[in-house]
């Protein structure tokens, strides 16, 4: 990949960033300690998205507060907080979603492959077509499953083997076997945890190199729910997985890395899920895992 | 579990919440229903007595028609709405399908007939528009990569097959504007065009051969292609159109035996038995409501029992005022001889007109409003302004666009006064608003989840509008629509502004022609001397006009409704 250099600039500098970025957080006391541990997990993976002092407003109102934290390449990365926290935004800003948004306004630096996604020359169509996204609301078209998995592959004028991409995504989203006799079928009639894998299927048949998802299974029954805790963890091993939740355990389960944010729209800690769940810096972000505070 | 001993405040004498109030509320709006209900029925049946003169048939008559008619199909309708709805869905559906199919048929054979447009000038556009767009196609084949070079190709093909270089319009229009500034018009050397080509070709096939190419294979090769998706199978599509054209080819048979000519034969296969064909094809597939198939059988048959048996008794029918010859002849001074179709021609081609303005227009400006606008920020606040103008602008009073009609196009661009197109474009301009205002609730009823999952995989704005949302508003967008022309249909007062002549003794044929309505002239003939002619002659003309109308909207429920079906 020619990316390989950027990345590896990328990954330093968020190591240098990331040794500064304790002291602009006065409200974190502890973490210079864990600092050394810090830049010990992400420099075994390379850095593919980095943030650097993100500010988000809506309007007057500041949803994030900056944001500073890299994320690691063919891994999962977990994001948690309390509602309304800013946990989708931060998602939002990474592929460019709040574009869409005409009150919403991005300040600081977000970088993807090193080369930040909000400068001019950036078409935040093409950066989409290159980070996937999966809604917290399963939203499949009111299209045949074919057409809802190949979609992406039309937009993006693909000169692929439609029928092959199709069965290999939904073989993917361990959803094949369910519907291989049904492609022809309206998405709607499918269940809500068959119609979010399919969302999944979607998102992977253009084979992207990141994919978000915004508690993609938040409106799920456990075993749907357990189901998409496994793909992801095997999406992993091809995709970098950004995945948002309200569920320390699903959190813990499956991510790599995981980012707490809490309410005013700071990212408190950042660091090795185990590290976040064993034996967090602060005390606040002990505090919201154990439920004391939300 | 009560414990003993409690006193109960919620049952018995005491205990009842006073409703009082509640039940004189509901009691009142059920009185206005009745009132909104009893009007309207006392209104059309007045009218309706007044057209059909029940009353000057034999009784014998009626009976006999009230049991082979009424009796079978009230039975079964109320059959399948207390038993079995979706078969109900199904008798609606294959009783409505032919009716529409039988007024596409006629309005297309009048426009053959009356030369708006010859089956070789049909034949021609359609052959230069086919060619048009496989040059598109095989440029896209070719050449995938160049964008903008696909756009010119867009353009410039249908220029050449269809318009020519340069388009006549274009030089009419350049004339146009030099005669105003007093400079010689423009005359020089053009290259025509493919249609224009075709259409001097000295020998023509016969004129029902070439409906069948230019009508009956495009209709049925769509229809075809349907039943090859649905039933995943080629050779079953094939069949379809082959079958198709077969039935069409026994034009020079049964046309004549029928009394409606050959065109009249394919025109009546293409649109009254195709698509009915297709839909109890799909009835049958699914197995879902297959008895309402019945209904059609019991109301045909029904009718030709009565025929049979009202001849063999020798009952005398009503004397009606609306009959076949009613609908095929023109204005006349005696009742009897006076008749509608100037009128219905008139008001289909102003139909055409309204359509063809205020369809594209309007849902142009909602996929703007609702799509492209800015809803924030200063221009934020202009839209909603220009939105907020648009609805009242729906509630302007007919005549003043009737005003702005005879304003624009008559003193200032100078068309014919009283002409169909001026008609059509007033009406157009006055449903505009309501067009507009339909297809915005259209779109808006799509989803936001939907366009932000096509967004998230990287589709460009046209492409959400065009894959995502307009495919899921269209439905919508055409119900509101239709409703919206068959509200024009009925407008007076925009006519009588731009100067439609009361009563048009030929049809028009072409739309700069003199412009009959119907409402215009059932407002003519409500101040005619003749008392026959004031009360029997404009009921028929009323309900002429009802029925069409109620076609119109039993179409945009139909489409609604299958639309719901499918969410
Ligand atoms: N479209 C919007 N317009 C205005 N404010 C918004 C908009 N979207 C989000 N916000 C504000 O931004 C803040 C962060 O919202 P965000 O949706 O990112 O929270 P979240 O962490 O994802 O919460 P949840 O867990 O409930 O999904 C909230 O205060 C919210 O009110
Ligand atoms: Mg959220």
């Amino acid at each position: 990949m020619a990316n390989e250099n950027l990345n590896t600039t990328a990954s330093t500098e968020s190591q240098s960033t990331s040794t500064e970025d304790p002291t602009s957080e006065p409200l974190v006391e502890q973490s210079i300690s864990v600092d050394s541990e810090r830049s010990h997990t992400t420099a075994n993976a390379d850095t593919v998205i980095e943030s650097r002092n993100l500010d988000v407003y809506y309007g007057e109102t500041q949803a994030l507060q900056g944001i500073d934290l890299a994320i690691p390449e063919n891994q999962v990365t977990a994001m948690i907080g309390p509602s309304g926290c800013g946990k989708s935004t931060f998602l939002r800003c990474i592929n460019r979603m709040n574009d869409l948004i005409d009150i919403c306004r991005v300040e600081g630096e977000l970088t993807f492959n090193g080369k930040n996604v909000y400068d001019d020359d950036v078409d935040p169509i093409a950066l989409r077509r290159r980070i996937g996204m999966v809604f917290q609301h399963p939203n499949p078209f009111p299209k045949s499953i074919y057409d809802n998995v190949a979609y992406g592959l039309s937009v993006q004028n693909m000169d692929v083997d439609v029928d092959a991409v199709v069965e290999e995504s939904l073989k993917k989203a361990a959803l094949w076997d369910e519907v291989k006799d049904q492609l022809d079928k309206s998405a709607l009639n499918l269940s809500g945890g068959q119609q979010q894998r399919l969302c999944i299927a979607r998102a992977i048949a253009v084979d992207p190199e990141v994919i978000l998802m915004d508690e993609p299974a938040s409106a799920l029954d456990p075993i749907a729910t357990s189901k998409i805790e496994d793909l992801i963890e095997e999406l992993a091993e091809e995709y970098t997985v950004v995945i948002v939740t309200h569920n320390m355990q699903q959190a813990a389960r499956i991510s790599d890395t995981t980012a707490v944010f809490l309410t005013g729209g700071e990212l408190v800690e950042f660091d090795d899920t185990n590290k976040i769940f064993e034996n967090p810096d602060s005390q606040r972000v002990e505090d919201y895992i154990t439920g004391k505070f939300g | 579990m009560a414990t003993p001993g409690r006193e109960i405040d919620w049952a018995g004498e005491t205990g009842q919440v006073s409703r009082l109030r509640g039940v004189a509320f509901e009691l009142a709006c059920l009185a206005a229903v009745g009132v909104a209900l009893v009007s309207v029925l006392v209104l059309l049946l007045y009218v309706a007595t007044d057209a059909l003169r029940p009353f000057s048939a034999d009784p014998g008559w009626h009976l006999v028609f009230f049991l082979t008619l009424v009796v079978p199909t009230l039975g079964t309708a109320v059959y399948f709405y207390r038993l079995e709805e979706p078969a109900g869905e199904v008798a609606y559906a294959t009783t409505g399908l032919p009716v529409v199919g039988i007024l596409f048929a006629a309005a297309l054979a009048v426009v053959l007939d009356i030369e708006l447009v010859t089956a070789l000038e049909l034949f021609a556009l359609l052959v230069a528009t086919l060619v048009a767009a496989g040059i598109v196609v095989v440029h896209g084949r070719y050449r995938p990569g160049a964008a903008l070079e696909r756009l010119g190709v867009v353009v410039a093909a249908p220029v050449v097959t269809v318009f020519g270089v340069p388009p006549v319009e274009v030089i009419r229009a350049l004339n146009g504007v030099l005669s105003l500034i007093g400079l010689p018009a423009v005359s020089g050397a053009r290259l025509p065009s493919l249609r224009e080509l075709i259409l001097l070709s000295p020998v023509a096939p016969l004129e029902w051969i070439l409906v069948i190419v230019s009508v009956t294979i495009p209709v049925a090769g769509a229809l075809g292609l349907f039943v090859a998706r649905r039933r995943e199978n080629r050779r079953d599509g094939l069949a379809f159109v082959g079958g198709a054209v077969a039935a069409t080819l026994l034009a020079p048979v049964a046309g004549p035996l029928l009394g409606i000519g050959s065109t009249g034969w394919v025109l009546a296969v293409t649109f009254c038995l195709l698509p009915p064909a297709v839909y109890v094809e799909g009835v049958v597939r699914r197995n879902e409501g297959v008895h309402g198939l019945a209904f059609p059988l019991v109301l045909v048959g029904g009718i030709l029992l009565g025929a049979v048996l009202v001849r063999q008794f020798g009952f005398a029918p009503p004397d009606s005022w609306l009959d076949w010859q009613f609908l095929t002849s023109a204005h006349s001074r005696t009742p009897e001889d006076a008749g509608f179709y100037p009128p219905i021609v008139g008001s289909i081609m102003l139909l055409i007109v309204v359509a063809a303005s205020a369809f594209p227009v309007g849902v142009g400006a909602a996929i703007y409003l609702e799509e492209y606008a800015p809803a924030s920020g200063l221009s934020g606040k202009f839209v909603e302004l220009v939105e907020i103008n648009i609805g009242n602008l729906a509630g302007v009073p007919s005549v003043v666009y009737g005003l702005l009609g005879l304003a624009l196009f008559i003193r200032a661009i100078n068309m014919p006064s009283g002409a169909v197109i001026v008609g059509g474009l007033a009406v157009g301009l006055l449903i505009l608003p309501i067009v507009i205002i339909s297809a915005q609730e259209a779109l808006r009823a799509v989803p936001d989840s939907h366009r932000e999952a096509a967004y998230g995989m990287g589709a460009t704005r046209w492409q959400v509008t065009r894959s995502v949302v307009l495919p899921q508003a269209i439905p919508g967008i055409l119900t509101g629509t239709i409703l919206a022309v068959g509200r024009a249909i009925g407008e007076t007062a925009p006519l009588l502004m731009i100067g439609a002549a009361a009563s048009v003794r030929l049809a028009p044929n072409s739309f700069s022609d003199q412009l009959p309505a119907m409402p215009r002239q059932i407002f003519a003939w409500s101040s005619n001397l003749e008392p026959e002619i004031r009360h029997g002659v404009l009921a028929a003309g009323v309900v002429t006009l009802l029925v069409v109308l109620l076609i119109m909207n039993g179409t945009a429920i139909l489409i609604r409704n299958k639309y719901q079906r499918e969410l």
